[in-house]
């Protein structure tokens, strides 16, 4: 990689680099995302590396081997795409290597039991575009995730890279801010804040420095999005936030990245090595007389450090406690100067933007909402992943056509979303279509793009104590509504679930909501009623059923349930018999088993371990 | 220096460009109950949440913190509305049930009308005595001080404040600035004959020589000399005497 | 306890001399002993002229960091919502019974560290259960034991 240091020195790089790559080579691009990396993608990689020794074909002359960010379909990892006929693999295991390289890289011949089968048609899809999983996406923000090595600078500069920079520096800074207006590009970490807006807040304010800086502290549990971006296209949010930084009139920038995220944080160390190398980053960028470095910083696990002002304490090396916003950060940010902060996503779109237009990315999404948003579809869902859709499409869609329909083909409850600042939507609701103001007004939020699909075996009180109990440990302790709070809720909440619940607690809860949402210091605290709000809302009569019934209508509450053993279904195997951590389960072979009530602590190992499904929840 | 009018319950009343509309009121004989805000101690403030009011800015309301809401044209403060008096009553009420051991927070809490709080209350192992983790002893300790021997520790509920390992700190001079501060009297200072023991550690006071009372550690005045150089020979007299 | 002040000092060297720096040097610390020990926050507090108060404060604030050693091999149970509703709880549960965990979530033979993380961001494979550095999908409360009985 070659320094350059000009426009036309980068198209002729470009055009170099180009003709150098034979588009028509056989490639072999295996999903290195966390989920394929845990179901054993590196040891796929490593039987590919084996394979091409053993026949020795020569890597890049008769056969390309890749390792790729996060594809996306993480139910039916590990993930093998070939190049380039677009066939993609699924659960592919090393043994199929061997055959792979065979059949497929040296015959063009299609192994038909590694590619989709629809469950209901058994049709075989083998092209990944035609998957309903990818057939109904429309990538703008994981354009090159998984097509791409991303610790390679060339393969993003072969993917138009670099582009949107050269352009936005032949713009006046202030037209580049108009053009991000124009796009309605809103942050996509949770707040849905229009960006141009707040960039053009940071512009106005006078001030001799300023900063850029990239949230990467994903906290949300169940919301991977940003991961698989920072770890799967690092050079999308470097390229966004050197545009960003441009705009503003800032010469220094920050990615924080969360701590637990160790591969985001070695990526993009190597990208932003890559990019100064490169002259995409430092003095004088492509010889524009613009100075521009960016630095990584790390977070230390905690989640209350995706707040923005609490992000920036953490960032000048301090406990990372928020403060109240009165003066906002593009006035009084990091180190008091103005600083605009913004998502890794909101980040990677902003080159594409300048590329191809702020109309070009307006005609996707609705009205409030334009473009598209990655969203981590997990929960009691068949097709768990990440997927990127245009704002606008209903629940309904999403979790049907996209996800595949519940799992097990039990029946759809609720979606939750914007994790734990978020709330639930009921099924009666699903054919809301899910943009930032459509979720607000049911009493949720967008989030960062977390969607937890539940199911009937879900129980609405049991995720409210879960997402309070996830806020009492993360809570930054600062202000009396959050820190003393939270807990009463908690107690509130558990007392109901242990059949403890009384008459008052409802609006007990609710009051103790009105004193977060009022009086709390920050998001953390004022967003936290949303998940009790919103379950009381659509699921009082499961609150009820806790409270005066002392039951759990969907089998969840310990104290609420019992296990009984179906007399009909046993066939006294006696695994359970062994496996009871209370020993209290009595039988003997071939005699149906019974539970004592009394003893039983409603661990669930007994239910784990039939291989006859003969345990019940009652 | 910008002036600028506000309206505080629907009176008009002068006031500077980001002065606290605490502060403001204060000067106008306006009273709003807080605890964790100093005048003194920029950083102070933000933590208790008592002194919430409801600013009316731009066509849009909301409650905020007196202590350090920045003043600005235009705006609009209610200091006793029914979402005010709710609020701060619920806040009150969680104090309470978190510091029932307080008389402070007990008066304050009465005055709404709140005797006994609904919630679970700290006791026994979780007993946080009388500290409501404001910040203020740390905050004082740092800027005005300058020493910084105590910071605030840990999260969530724990969160309060101490000396690294709770171990006698180095760096802390006996000068009691925090526990004067405490809004709550939370923290424990003892002066006996010639000595004063405070987060742990134990300071040999100076006695003055005409009336012979121990008014100030040996430490305190170390530092003092040391910082701005005054020549020690001040302090043989206390401030009665000087 | 006894630490390399030779190793401290080299951790140190390895990043600007800033505030910033602060954070991650204690997480480097936290790598290479095993805890943050009071002799490089006491080195750290010299070096960059910050209270030790205030680098003390950090390390019982960050979860990244603990001031007392961890177990040979971390635990990480993940308790993001995907995996707490496909029953990382009766998991979590096991583990609470099974071994004589202390206040600090370390075993009384210092053998493991339990720790619950919040989202892994490996959802699909839920309930997801990390130790060390290798990962296992779709742990059940029965299998749980038998995995960590794996690590001496």
């Amino acid at each position: 990689m070659e320094s350059i240091r000009s426009f036309e020195q980068l198209e002729q790089y470009s055009q170099r680099l180009k003709a150098s790559v034979n588009a028509d080579l056989p490639t072999v691009m295996i999903c290195f995302g966390t989920g394929c990396l845990a179901n054993g993608s590196r040891e796929v990689a490593d039987a590919f590396t084996e394979e091409i020794k053993q026949q020795g074909l020569k890597v890049n002359v008769e056969i390309g081997l890749k390792t790729t960010g996060c594809h996306g379909y993480c139910e039916n990892g590990p993930l093998v795409a070939l190049r380039p006929s677009d066939i993609l693999y699924l659960r592919v295991a090393p043994k199929d290597v061997p055959e792979i390289v065979e059949k497929s890289i040296k015959n063009n011949e299609v192994i038909e039991r590694l590619v989709y089968t629809d469950v209901n048609t058994k049709e075989k899809i083998a092209q990944y575009q035609s998957i309903p999983f990818y057939k109904f996406q429309k990538r703008i923000a994981l354009r090159n995730i998984g097509h791409i090595d991303p610790t390679s600078i060339d393969d993003y500069l072969l993917c138009d890279g670099y582009k949107g920079l050269s352009k936005a520096l032949t713009m006046d800074s202030d037209a580049i801010i108009t053009e991000v207006e124009a796009s309605g590009l809103r942050g996509r970490g949770g707040g849905g804040f229009p960006t141009g807006t707040k960039w053009r807040s940071c512009k106005a304010v006078a001030s001799d420095v300023r900063y850029v800086m990239c949230n990467g502290d994903e906290g949300d549990p169940g919301a991977f999005m940003d991961r698989s971006i920072m770890e799967g296209d690092p050079h999308s949010v470097l390229e966004g936030m050197i545009i960003g930084a441009y705009a503003v009139g800032a010469h220094m920038g920050y990615v924080y990245v969360r701590d637990e995220y160790p591969l985001a944080v070695k990526n993009l160390q190597a990208a932003l090595q890559d990019a100064r190398k490169a002259g995409f980053l430092g003095e004088n960028i492509l010889g524009s007389g613009f100075d521009f470095d960016i630095k990584i910083s790390r977070g230390g696990g905690a989640f209350v450090c995706g707040e923005s002002s609490a992000l920036m304490r953490s960032l000048e090396g301090k406990v990372g406690e928020p403060r109240a916003k009165y003066i906002r950060s593009v006035e009084k940010g990091l180190y008091d100067k103005p600083s605009v902060l913004n998502n890794v996503e909101t980040w990677n779109n902003v080159p594409v933007i300048i590329l191809n237009g702020a109309s070009w990315y307006a005609g996707f999404g609705t009205k409030g909402s334009k473009g598209t948003k990655v969203f981590s579809l997990v929960g009691k869902v068949n097709n768990t992943g990440l997927v990127e859709v245009p704002m606008g499409i209903t629940i309904k869609e999403l979790v049907e056509k996209i996800g595949g329909g519940v799992l097990g083909g039990k029946g759809f409850k609720a979606v939750q979303t914007g994790g734990p600042s978020g709330g639930c939507i009921p099924k009666k609701l699903s054919d809301l279509p899910i943009d930032f103001d459509s979720l607000t007004e049911v009493g949720s939020m967008m989030g960062s793009g977390g969607i937890i699909v539940m199911d009937e075996d879900t129980c609405m009180v049991d995720v409210a104590k879960y997402f309070i109990h996830f806020l009492v440990e993360e809570s930054c302790g600062k202000c009396t509504p959050c820190r003393d709070g939270l807990p009463r809720m908690l107690s509130i909440l558990t007392a109901i679930t242990e059949g403890k619940g009384k008459e008052g607690d409802i609006e007990a809860l609710k009051e103790l909501c009105d004193v977060l949402s009022y009086g709390a210091l920050c998001g953390l605290g004022t967003s936290a009623a949303n998940p009790v709000l919103s379950t009381i809302k659509y699921f009082e009569d499961e609150y009820s059923a806790h409270i005066k019934d002392k039951k759990c209508p969907a089998g969840v509450c310990k104290k609420l349930i019992t296990y009984r053993i179906d007399k009909e279904a046993c066939t006294g195997c006696t695994l359970c018999v062994k496996k009871c951590p209370q020993d209290c389960i009595m039988g003997e072979r071939k005699m149906a088993h019974i539970i004592d009530e009394s003893q039983c602590i409603r661990c669930g190992v007994c239910k784990d371990v039939c291989n006859f499904n003969a345990v019940r929840i009652e | 220096m910008e002036n600028v009018t506000i309206i505080i319950n629907g009176r008009e009343v002068e006031a500077v460009k980001d002065q606290s509309v605490l502060d403001v009121a204060r000067e106008n004989g306006i009273h709003i109950p807080a605890l964790c805000y100093h005048p003194e101690v920029t950083s102070s403030g933000g933590s208790c949440r008592v002194c919430l009011v409801e600013a009316h800015q731009g066509g849009k309301m909301r409650l905020v913190t007196s202590c350090n809401y920045p003043v600005r044209k235009g705006l609009e403060i209610k200091t006793d509305t029914d979402l005010v008096k709710r609020i701060r009553k619920g806040v009150l009420e969680l104090l309470l049930s978190r510091v029932p051991d307080s008389g402070v927070i007990k008066d304050m809490a009465l005055k709404d009308g709140i005797t006994e709080p609904r919630f679970f209350t700290d006791e026994g192992e979780e007993n946080r005595y009388k500290c409501i983790s404001c910040g203020l002893c740390a905050a004082v300790c740092e800027e005005v001080v300058g020493v910084s021997a105590i910071s605030m520790l840990n999260r969530s509920r724990d969160k309060a404040p101490g000396t690294p390992y709770h171990k006698p700190s180095t760096a802390c001079i006996g000068c009691g600035a925090c526990a004067y501060a405490c809004p709550t009297e939370a923290i424990s200072m003892r002066d006996k004959d010639d000595t004063r023991r405070i987060w742990g550690k134990q300071f040999t006071m100076i006695k003055c020589s005409v009336c012979g009372k121990p008014y100030i550690p040996d430490a305190q005045v170390d530092w003092i000399v040391k910082t701005i150089g005054k020549d020690r020979a001040f302090f043989d007299k206390c401030p009665d005497h000087r | 306890m006894d630490v390399d002040i030779k190793k401290v000092d080299e951790i140190i060297s390895r990043y600007d001399k800033s505030e910033e720096s602060l954070l991650a040097i204690m997480q480097d610390f936290q790598r290479e002993f095993n805890y943050v020990p009071e002799e490089g926050m006491k080195r750290l507090s010299d070096y960059l002229y910050v209270p030790e108060s205030k680098i003390y404060a950090m390390g019982t604030f960050y979860r990244a960091l603990s001031l007392e050693p961890r177990g040979k091999y971390t635990v990480k149970i993940c308790m993001g919502t995907a995996c707490h509703l496909k029953g990382s709880g009766q998991i979590m549960e096991v583990i609470d019974r099974e071994l004589d965990v202390t206040r600090s979530h370390t075993t009384v033979d210092q053998r493991y560290t339990i720790e619950s993380v919040n989202c892994l961001g490996a959802c699909a494979m839920a309930p997801v259960v990390v130790v060390g550095e290798d990962y296992y999908g779709h742990m059940r409360p029965s299998k749980i034991m038998d995995v960590l009985n794996k690590y001496k």
